[in-house]
């Protein structure tokens, strides 16, 4: 081979072999997981050594199945609180802290930026001590400011229709100020000749909002509400740790995630565990087309 | 010469043959023990290694050189590392604890594919099946094999603050049924201040020990899920009123710090106490040390049992152990070493389930924290009398799902009361039990 035809193969093969261990590492670690899943979402298993071909009798179970319908209607109870009270207050709170005449601007994004650096599990652990009921923070200020209206023994972890709430709000504390940081890099994004053109043309605060700041700011909040629907129908740590095993009374706290994982690792059933993750997936896809549809992202995309 | 492709790429190209070297160079850590051993408790992992040295000084007189490594792989690390184990054949212990509520998850499948040893003829064999508290391999049963020795009995009684109990003039030998209890209840129960027990109404546990006292369960041992038969349809009944309602005399509120401080404040009055709770007690309310005194769980009907069981271990041989007599060897030394067993009963509170070592002197100490009680013999006479517990590898489920029932008893009796109750508490354990039927039925195995 001479000189010039090994610089050409060199050439040629170079980037392959620079993409090659990625391209390894993805097709072991998460290609082949996918394939196998979506095989095994057609078997019913006793771990990956018994294998019976069931057809879409894993997918047929879950449609008939009581624990599968409560961890989609909590799931979604959360996305819906999440999208609908977390996104309009991360919102509200970048737009509060863009504004100049806000003192301490830096250390208060700092402060509410702060509740994710900890972390979903230790959240769930320092929310689990804060609801306890009789002594916890939350019930001793709770009691105290309504004037002894809510009991202290108020149990928010296992009382079924306290559960969702305390997930929401340990979920709000923790992602508020995540999602803020999104919509103040946004904001701070926006061309402020845009508002001088607003002003001159007698527009107030609101208008200036609606006009100027939510279009400039649209492609980043459609990313953060898909971003956020998608993570909350992915949630399972916060409330496993909040819960425990038992996901709370009634399974008022199940998740799917938290389902998939009982089902797969706890049953030992991986085959309706796949069926089950690759039911969220599906889910999610049409979720994410139909709120992206909703939002004119495409639109704006080919713009 | 420069490399063709840039700088960052030079980079990249010599970190990853850096790693991979580093990788393939690196010293890989060799099993050294012969035998590996899991464990979840912190107490038993320090009790076995005290145990240990005996154990491989009788294998060197044997002319066998013998060392154990025995990790402790702690809450439900070691169930999810074990099934893990089990399904990927790699990194399997020799022996393992498994905790009573997991113990049966692992009975899935056909009994050639279950990754424990079956035991059964090295019990009977050895004089065990005899020698042990039989109830106890219930739990560790499937299809009539056993695949775990059981660590504990587990028996239960009342603990008592006995400082409010002489105080309010409370005679606990004059309680000996559950109706005695209650009548002492309702008279000493402060609503939101002070309850006669802690009783929780969102999950199953405390119901689940008064079910088996009641000779009820989940399962019988064919495997046939039960918990909506008269006898859990009664108890059911007698429990809901208990915890809610304007009658209640239990509550809960959880635990860890808040059921010390509840303990120390006097708002419980009574608690569950299985023997290995005795020694939570004393290490998380110190404070009522002396002030605490234990007596028989009420029975049901008069004359009946008076204890019930809460909680359990067992040991069990995996499938992939390759030297299994050597391990049966160490499980015996471990579970049935007398010497050993009086220290960790000292240690934990923990009654072993072998009969013959409830002779030994340490059991029939008194107990200061304890009013002075000899807490070994108070457990130890109840023991034999602990119930039947039948396991199934949907034993999860179904205690999921009775804790449902419960709940959902709770808010309608909160609501309605006494009418209608009966035919809603049967109709709530018969969907809760007929889930759990629908998946066995679905399971092809």
């Amino acid at each position: 081979m001479t000189t010039s035809s090994w610089f050409r193969l060199q050439h040629r093969a170079a980037p392959y072999l620079f993409v090659a261990p990625f391209l390894l590492l993805f097709f072991t670690f998460g290609l082949y997981p996918i394939i196998r899943s979506l095989i095994l979402a057609f078997y019913a298993t006793n771990g990956p050594k018994s294998q019976i071909f069931v057809g879409g009798a894993n997918f047929s179970f879950l449609l008939s199945d009581p624990d599968f319908h409560t961890a989609v209607w909590n799931t979604s109870v959360f996305a819906f609180w999440s999208v609908f009270l977390q996104l309009p207050l991360s919102l509200g709170l970048a737009i509060l802290l863009s504004q100049r005449w806000v003192r301490g601007r830096n250390a208060l994004r700092l402060a509410f930026f702060s509740p994710h650096l900890l972390g979903s599990v230790f959240v769930g652990v320092l929310f689990q001590v804060l609801f306890i009921p009789q002594y916890g923070l939350v019930n001793t200020t709770l009691h105290r400011t309504t004037g002894g209206a809510i009991p202290l023994d108020t149990r928010w972890l296992s009382e079924p229709a306290l559960v969702m709430p305390a997930i929401v709000l340990t979920s709000l504390w923790m992602y508020v100020g995540f999602n803020m940081i999104y919509f103040l890099a946004a904001i701070q994004a926006v061309d402020k000749d845009l508002y001088e053109a607003a002003i001159v043309d007698g527009a107030n605060g609101w208008q200036q909002f609606l006009a100027v700041t939510l279009p400039g700011i649209r492609p980043v909040a459609i990313f953060v509400l898909v971003t956020a629907t998608i993570g909350s129908f992915q949630l399972f740590e916060m409330p496993w740790i909040l819960l425990g095993n038992s996901s709370g009374p009634n399974k008022s706290g199940l998740t799917i995630v938290m389902y998939l994982f009982q089902t797969g690792f706890i049953t030992g059933d991986l085959g309706l565990a796949s069926a089950i993750g690759w039911t969220l997936a599906l889910g999610l896809l049409v979720i994410s087309l139909i709120q992206m549809r909703l939002t004119g992202a495409w639109k704006g995309a080919s713009e | 010469m420069r490399f063709p492709y840039g700088n960052a790429a030079l980079c990249m190209l010599i970190l990853a043959l850096l790693s991979g070297l580093f990788l393939a160079m690196r010293p890989v850590s060799k099993k050294t023990a012969r035998l590996t051993f899991w464990t979840f408790a912190d107490t038993h992992a320090d009790a076995y290694r005290k145990a240990l040295p005996a154990f491989e000084e009788a294998q060197r007189k044997k002319g066998r050189d013998v060392t154990v490594d025995i990790q402790l792989v702690t809450g439900e690390a070691v169930n999810r590392r074990l099934q893990a184990a089990f399904l990927t054949d790699l990194d399997v212990p020799d022996l393992v604890e498994v905790e009573i509520s997991w113990a049966g998850s692992f009975f899935r499948g056909p009994l050639k594919d279950v990754g424990f040893l079956d035991l059964t003829d090295r019990i009977h064999e050895s004089g065990l099946w005899e020698r042990m508290v039989q109830a106890r391999f219930a739990p560790y049963t499937s299809r009539g094999r056993i695949f775990g020795l059981p660590h504990d009995v587990h028996p239960v009684m009342l603990a008592y603050n006995r400082e409010i109990f002489e105080k309010e003039g409370v005679d606990v030998r004059k309680i000996e049924t559950w109706d005695d209890f209650v009548e002492v209840g309702r008279k000493l129960t402060i609503p939101n201040k002070r309850y006669m027990i802690e009783f929780p109404d969102t999950e199953a546990s405390r119901l689940e020990m008064c079910l088996f006292q009641r000779n009820g369960g989940y399962f019988d041992p064919e495997g046939n899920c039960i918990f909506d038969n008269e006898i859990a349809v009664q108890t059911m009944l007698w429990y809901v009123p208990l915890v809610a309602g304007d009658r209640k005399i239990g509550s809960n509120l959880g635990s860890g710090q808040i059921l010390t401080k509840a303990v120390e404040d006097g708002y419980f009055l009574c608690l569950v106490a299985p023997d290995w709770r005795t020694k939570s007690f004393e290490k998380d309310i110190p404070s009522m040390a002396g002030k605490m005194a234990l007596m028989p769980l009420p029975a049901a009907t008069p004359g009946g049992r008076r204890t019930s069981t809460w909680g359990g271990t067992m040991i069990g041989i995996t499938r992939h152990c390759p030297e299994p007599d050597l391990a049966w060897e160490l499980a015996l030394h471990l579970y049935l070493n007398k010497e050993d067993l009086a220290g960790r009963f000292r240690e934990t509170n923990i009654l072993p389930a072998d009969r013959e070592s409830w002779k030994e002197p340490a059991y029939s100490e008194p107990r200061p924290y304890w009013s002075n009680q000899p807490l070994g013999k108070l457990y130890a006479q109840l023991a034999p009398d602990v119930p039947f517990q039948y396991t199934s590898p949907f034993i999860g489920t179904a205690k999921a799902k009775l804790g449902e029932a419960l709940t959902q008893c709770v808010q309608y009796y909160r609501a309605n009361g006494e009418r209608g109750f009966e035919a809603y508490a049967r109709q709530q354990l018969k969907k809760s039990a007929d889930e759990v039927r629908r998946l066995i039925r679905r399971n092809p195995y």
